[in-house]
Order: structure tokens, then sequence, then C-alpha cells
């Protein structure tokens, strides 16, 4: 097991009313696993999760992408800056 | 000027925009042109449409208010400048400026600035394909207020792997 931080933007921090969180997560856990895993601890993150982008380390990830140790993890909604 | 001191600026900023300060830091001797496009908050939208995966009516914007993942936006603004590096060559500096926090109607919040030799050089359409490459693949949202209530927008650009 190690911890992962994870770092929440837009809809996701609105509707998990927080901006981070840190997880225990198994060695070699995929971004798939941690969705589950994230939809455990906070429910309301479930309706958003089927269009929500996933970074680790400030690149895109993708549902098969395994997390390294000491990863920094953010969830958000397709970008909408301009 | 070696190509490789060619300046690129890219920010995510709560101060307001200064377009005079930019142009100058991105204009070089060799610098006969720049292309410039900024996007503003509208407080009255006329048009009926689509914008960013929403369907809107007419309606009034009170403020938007914006936020970022600064580090990966800044990361992201890089490298929107390299891919408008390697598809025209010509630019010479690059400025890509987002705003962010509450900004209100007539306010500039993003700018990106390419300048180049000459006009004719392609310098519009990078500076156009800066724009929209911001709003795919930098992590930037906004929520839009208006009187009777308020929602986030959300994009509907889905990045592929390496992007």
């Amino acid at each position: 097991m190690h911890k992962i931080k994870i770092l929440l933007f837009a809809t996701m921090r609105t509707r998990a009313k927080r901006s981070s969180l840190e997880l225990e997560i198994k060695k070699d856990s995929t971004v798939a696993e941690l969705k589950e895993i994230l939809v455990a601890e906070i429910p309301a993150l479930e309706a958003s999760l089927h269009h929500t982008l996933v970074s680790i380390d400030r690149e895109f990830a993708f549902d098969e992408d395994i997390i390294p140790e000491n990863a920094e993890i953010a969830l958000f909604p397709p970008v909408s800056g301009g | 000027m070696n190509p490789s001191l060619f300046p690129t600026i890219v920010s995510i900023t709560e101060d307001e925009i200064d377009l005079n300060i930019l142009l100058d830091k991105i204009t070089l001797t060799s610098t006969g042109a720049a292309a410039i496009f900024t996007g503003m908050v509208r407080g009255e939208t006329s048009r009926t449409g689509q914008a960013q995966g929403i369907n809107y009516a007419p309606h009034e914007t009170t403020y938007l208010e914006y936020e970022a993942y600064k580090p990966m936006a800044e990361e992201k603004m890089l490298q929107v400048a390299k891919e408008i590096r390697e598809k025209w060559g010509v630019v010479e500096g690059i400025a890509i400026v987002q705003r962010i926090g509450k900004l209100y109607p007539r306010t500039p919040t993003v700018l990106i600035a390419c300048t180049a030799s000459h006009r004719d050089t392609g310098v519009f359409d990078a500076a156009r394909y800066g724009i929209d490459r911001l709003k795919e693949i930098v992590p930037v949202w906004k929520k839009e207020i208006m009187p009777d209530g308020e929602e986030w927008v959300e994009g509907e650009y889905i990045p592929k792997e390496g992007e």
C-alpha cells in the first residue's frame, strides 16, 4: 500500500466539498481502480466520473495507466478556460 | 536571433493582463508583426447555440469565476507554444496568459500573442491555433454566475495519450 495525494478541481471540488484528499492504494493500482476507491470514499463523485479527466504528475492519464508512488493525481472535468 | 532564444511567456495570473508589457517582451529587432487574440467576459449573450458542450439561450452573465490547476496549466501552455513553433517555424515570440479569479463583463480573461517578421507568415493562424488549443488542454475552468443562479462551464474535449 502507498499513500497518494489527489487534487480536485471545478465540479469535482464542488461535489466533493474539498479540494484535496489522501488515499491509500495498492502498489501498481491503475487509474480505473483509483476511481473505484474514490467513489467508495466520496459517493457524490460518482455522477461526474464518466467524463472526468485524470492527470498523473501533471500529464493526462487514462484508465489503464499505473499510478506511481508519490504521484500527484488530479481529477477534473474537461477544461473550459479562455 | 538564434531561434532557441526566441521568447516564450506563459502565465496563470490573478493580475490584470497588460498587453504593452507582453508585446514588449515578445518583440525582437526582426519582428514586424504581432497577431493578438484576447477573449473577454461577455455580459450579454444574444446568440443561441452550443459552446463547450452546453446549449445556451440568450442570457446575462454577472461575472465569471476562473480557477486553474496552475502548475499543470503552465506546463500545458508551454506545450501549446511548442506545438505552435513546430507548425509555424517563423513565429518569433509567443505570449500565452490566462487570468483567473472573479472577472466581470468587458474584462480580458485570456491573451495569446505571436510575433513574426511579417504578417503573411502564418502568424494569424498561429495565434488562432494557440487559443483553440488552450481551450482543449490547459486545465482552467470557469463558473458562470448569472442573475438567477450559477453553473460550472465544462468543456467537451477529451485529451488523447501524449497530449
